[in-house]
């Protein structure tokens, strides 16, 4: 070989170039085999300390994750599907500064990637951190996804609202809940899911109208007509949750807590002294049973907290409480003492102020007795009910 | 290759005979004709760099195969294997070290640094071979060592036997060894900058256009060679570093002052153990690596597996803050230890990777605690990491100008240039005081050679023509002066020689008796001019060194030293005389 090329190239530095080059060649070759067998055989155990890592992670073991999943980042350091899985193995292992840190370390890289930001947001929500969320959340929601755009997403923003609610930033939530609505397609499962939490949210016009669009699609269903009812429930519109619980509880009749709720309206239904419709003497008797039913509550509070009611007769100025004062049982059952003998006024005098004066009264010894002794039962809770939503009960 | 070292004599023969030939084989010939032995150095350069980047690319494939085969893809903390392996492949290593290797024990910076001015640019080629095959089994098993050491002299000794095989000229053969060392080193960081500064500072200690032609070409090639197949990502993945607040220089000021005093530490354990260790009895050097492997193992059964090899994958993830300070701290002392018990112990690798290692770490920590003190102070530890890895390469190597760039060539990222400087300045600092011997110069001695230190020349104070310059004489002459009015002017001076101011420019000088001469002679409507020499004095600027007034004081009575700004204006003189006092010892009284 070498006389040959001698023979072409006479000249010795012509040929020395020639020579190092076909070595450099040949070298080339032997190499290149070597690292393609190299790099397919780093793939293959990546790919298997993956698989391990990540059955590790899913079986609660993130300590032995954490050192697979580093074992496999380093046979193939690019893949981004091991950083990311990296990233949620130092997370569960609860490092989360060094989560943080890693995974910031591929935000530099790819700012835009909606799975990158919505790890860091979920490292932020694991941290608490409700600014970092919000950011990183709403950067996942408008970057960039390699499938599902639209699901990721949706996705991306439910996380984010479930923080929220978790935090307690009702106003954020319900702000990002309208958001998400907005551009909801007609799923049910979605549409549920988002009432659902409109309804933690305590947005129950919203969460009430998510679940009548799903019933617009599917007239029967038994979880927005539950849903629909707990809703207007909640809101303080009685007529209307009766109206969906019913239809739920025919939907689905084992539901004792359904047909608890149903019972629960139908007894504000039944005991609302304001309720419109009603004749006077109706009104006059529901106005007395409930008087009679916060007085024998009162009693009962009282002795459950050990406290002994006075039978003074009470002074004409204890009849109205002090505003914005926290009334004390004592001072709660001298009013009711007081307004006692005025009962059969209600009768005789159609234009007074007296059903007003009574419901007030009867609504603070709810209330202050729910807060001493707990929650009440039956015409105490109904009573209670309506306090809560005077003006909307009879909706 | 007769002809390479007499190019310009074939080219003449080749001249006086006539083409006989047309078409490519003429090509060819006009193509050789541009070839001298300085071209040919060049472009072997980048067959060096090839050659040394194929060379790096298998070298690291072998030692991730070795630690695959040996202790698994898994640190395998509280297994047997971990105590095993390390001490079992080090009783191999010493075994093959000591009867068919005996070369590769020791630096290949020194050995690199000795093949430049010792042995005329020979390293035997056995000594890649033996450096590939043992460093790459060290390494693997565990030992605390690095690949780039190794790299380097593997690329050193493959141009060294190129240079040989090819005939060089013994001044070009000499050069083969830095520039097949700068390629080694460049593959083995993926960092040309770094490798070309590397061996310009440390090992040739000199900048010539030639020099650095090759040194830079074969860097070159290398790294593209290496990228080309192990792809263009640097050796760590670099995290987000920023430099924002001026105040927090002083943070990286005290990085720069603890890793100065680790680096002294780290040096002094390797200064002190190394000669005890060499001077035990010849058969202790087979069990030594053995032994140094079973202490590492040790250190990674109990949890620390990090310190085992060259530990590049920690060191990434110290820099995005996988670890806690504590951790740091202590995983760069357990590195010192681990890295000086292997490299006392004659086991074959570098000390490179472990000192960016210990780097990273004790600059994680140093942020970590920075942050925990003042928590609104300090930057990322990524960011502590990786000027920590500066810092170690500053203070320990003593390598200032090659740790900046370094660092900026790893990261990429300019904005940590100021803090970097600043680290790194203050590491090498304290580093010099507290051990004013480099760590490959305190190597070269113990092995029993003298080579020169170059952090030693680039301190020493330079004699300069300042320094040996006589105030100008009172008279001085001009050409344009007539001879009766100049034996005028002379007449009652002492003085005799006259320095002359020539016309348009230059000096020249003429003695008394010149003039007397001429003046008796009754030519003094002459000008002083005609009596000067044709040829005028070669002058001197005061910054030059001394060295370049040695060529003119042996032929001229005085040489002028002029200021470089106007020629004409005469600062002084030199005379053999002043010169050869500056380079008088001085005398004991």
């Amino acid at each position: 070989m070498t006389k040959f090329l001698h023979k072409i190239f006479p000249r010795s530095a012509i040929l020395v170039l020639v020579l190092l080059t076909l070595a450099a060649v040949v070298g080339f070759a032997v190499v290149g085999h070597l690292v393609t067998r190299y790099n397919a055989n780093q793939q293959a155990r990546g790919r298997r300390l993956y698989a391990q890592g990540l059955a590790d992670l899913n079986s609660g073991n993130p300590n032995q994750a954490l050192e697979e999943l580093r074992a496999a980042l380093s046979c193939d350091p690019n893949n981004g599907q091991y950083e990311l899985s990296l990233g949620r193995a130092l997370r569960d292992t609860g490092r989360l500064d060094e989560a943080e840190s890693y995974l910031e370390s591929l935000w530099q890289r790819t700012p835009e990637d909606g799975t990158i930001n919505l790890a860091l947001a979920r490292v932020a929500a694991r941290r608490g951190s409700i600014n970092d969320a919000l950011r990183y959340y709403h950067n996942a929601m408008y970057g960039i996804w390699a499938s599902d755009v639209d699901g990721n997403r949706r996705k991306a923003q439910t996380e984010l609202i479930e923080f929220l609610l978790q935090k307690n930033a009702l106003a954020e939530a319900r702000s990002e809940l309208v958001s998400l609505a907005a551009w909801l397609p007609p799923d049910p499962v979605l549409q549920l899911r988002t009432a659902e939490l409109m309804l933690q949210a305590h947005d129950y016009g919203d969460a009430l109208a998510e679940y009548e669009r799903v019933l617009r699609l599917d007239h029967g269903n038994a979880v927005a007509l539950a849903g629909a009812g707990q809703t207007a429930y909640r809101a303080g519109s009685y007529r209307t949750a009766q109206r969906y619980l019913q239809a739920a509880v025919s939907a689905n009749a084992t539901d004792a807590n359904l047909r608890d709720l149903l019972a629960s309206t139908n007894t504000i239904l039944r005991t609302n002294p304001f309720a419109r419709r009603i004749s006077d003497a109706e009104r006059n008797r529901r106005l007395a049973a409930a008087f009679d039913a916060a007085g024998q509550r009162l009693t009962n509070c009282a002795q459950q907290r050990g406290i002994s009611l006075t039978t003074v007769k009470p002074a004409a100025s204890s009849l109205s409480a002090p505003p914005g004062s926290a009334p004390s049982l004592v001072s709660l059952e001298s009013r009711w003492l007081a307004i006692k003998p005025d009962l059969r006024r209600l009768r005789y005098e159609e234009e007074n102020d007296l059903p007003d004066v009574i419901m007030d009264l009867v609504f603070s010894i709810e209330q202050q007795t729910a807060l001493d002794c707990g929650a009440p039962q039956d015409l105490n809770h109904a009573l209670l009910m309506i306090a809560r939503n005077p003006d909307t009960a009879d909706e | 290759m007769k002809d390479l070292t007499t190019a310009s004599a074939a080219m003449t023969a080749r001249a006086e005979h006539p083409v006989r030939f047309l078409g490519p084989r003429r090509l060819f010939e006009a193509f050789e004709d541009v070839f001298d032995e300085e071209s040919f150095f060049l472009i072997v350069s980048v067959f060096i760099g090839i050659f040394s980047g194929l060379a790096v690319v298998c070298f690291r494939i072998a030692i991730d195969w070795t630690h695959l085969a040996l202790l698994g893809p898994l640190p395998p903390v509280h297994s047997w294997r971990i105590l095993v392996v390390p001490s079992t492949v080090g009783l191999g290593v010493a075994i093959l070290v000591v009867h068919v290797f005996p070369a590769i024990r020791g630096s290949g910076v020194n050995q690199t640094k000795a093949a430049l001015y010792i042995f005329n640019g020979f390293i035997p080629f056995r000594t890649a071979i033996g450096k590939f095959l043992c460093a790459a089994l060290a390494i693997g098993s565990g030992q605390s060592l690095g690949p780039e050491d190794p790299s380097l002299q593997i690329g050193a000794s493959l141009a060294s036997a190129l240079g040989r095989r090819l005939k060089l000229s013994r001044e070009k053969l000499r050069l083969m060894a830095p520039v097949g060392a700068a390629a080694g080193l460049a593959a083995a960081f993926n960092a040309p900058i770094s490798a070309v500064l590397f061996v310009i500072e440390e090992v040739i200690g000199r900048w010539s256009a030639g020099i650095l032609g090759s040194v830079v070409l074969s860097a070159v090639a290398s790294v593209v060679v290496e990228r080309w197949f192990l792809g263009s990502e640097p050796i760590f993945r670099i995290p987000v570093t920023a430099f924002k607040r001026p105040s927090e220089l002083l943070a990286y000021l005290v990085l720069g002052i603890v890793g100065g005093v680790a680096a002294v530490i780290f040096a002094k354990a390797i200064g002190f153990l190394r000669p005890r260790l060499k001077a035990m009895p010849r058969w202790t050097q087979y069990f030594q690596p053995a032994i140094a492997g079973l202490l590492i193992g040790l250190i990674g059964y109990f949890g620390f597996p990090q310190v085992m090899g060259a530990g590049y994958d920690y060191m990434d993830q110290a820099m995005h803050g996988q670890y806690v300070w504590q951790l740091l701290a202590t995983l760069a002392a357990l590195k010192i230890v681990a890295t000086t018990l292997s490299f006392v112990s004659g086991t074959p690798g570098g000390m490179f990777a472990p000192a960016l290692f210990v780097g990273a770490m004790l600059g994680g920590a140093v942020g970590g605690v920075e942050r925990y003190l003042f928590p609104h102070l300090v930057g990322s530890t990524g960011t502590y990491a990786l000027v920590g890895m500066g810092v170690l390469f500053a203070g320990f190597l003593r390598a200032p100008m090659t740790s900046v760039f370094m660092v900026l060539e790893v990261s990429g990222n300019y904005e940590i240039i100021v803090p970097v400087i600043v680290a790194n300045t203050f590491a090498y600092l304290v580093s010099r005081s507290l051990e004013p011997i480099p760590i490959f110069d305190l190597l070269t001695r113990q092995d029993g050679l003298v080579l020169p230190s170059l952090e030693e020349e680039r301190e020493e104070a330079i004699l300069r023509v300042e320094d040996a310059v006589l105030p100008a004489p009172a008279i001085i002459l001009s050409a344009a002066d007539y001879i009766d009015a100049a034996a005028r002017r002379i007449e009652n001076s002492t003085q005799t020689l006259f320095p002359v101011r020539l016309q348009p420019s230059g000096w020249g000088a003429i003695t008394r008796e010149q003039i007397e001469r001429r003046f008796k002679e009754g030519k003094g409507e002459h000008t002083i001019g005609s009596l000067i020499s044709a040829q005028p004095l070669p002058s001197l600027y005061p910054d030059l060194p001394l060295e370049s007034a040695l060529r003119f004081v042996q032929n001229c009575p005085i040489v002028p030293v002029v200021n470089r700004a106007n020629p004409q204006k005469l600062e002084g003189i030199v005379t053999s005389q002043s010169v050869f006092a500056k380079y008088a010892p001085p005398r004991r009284d």
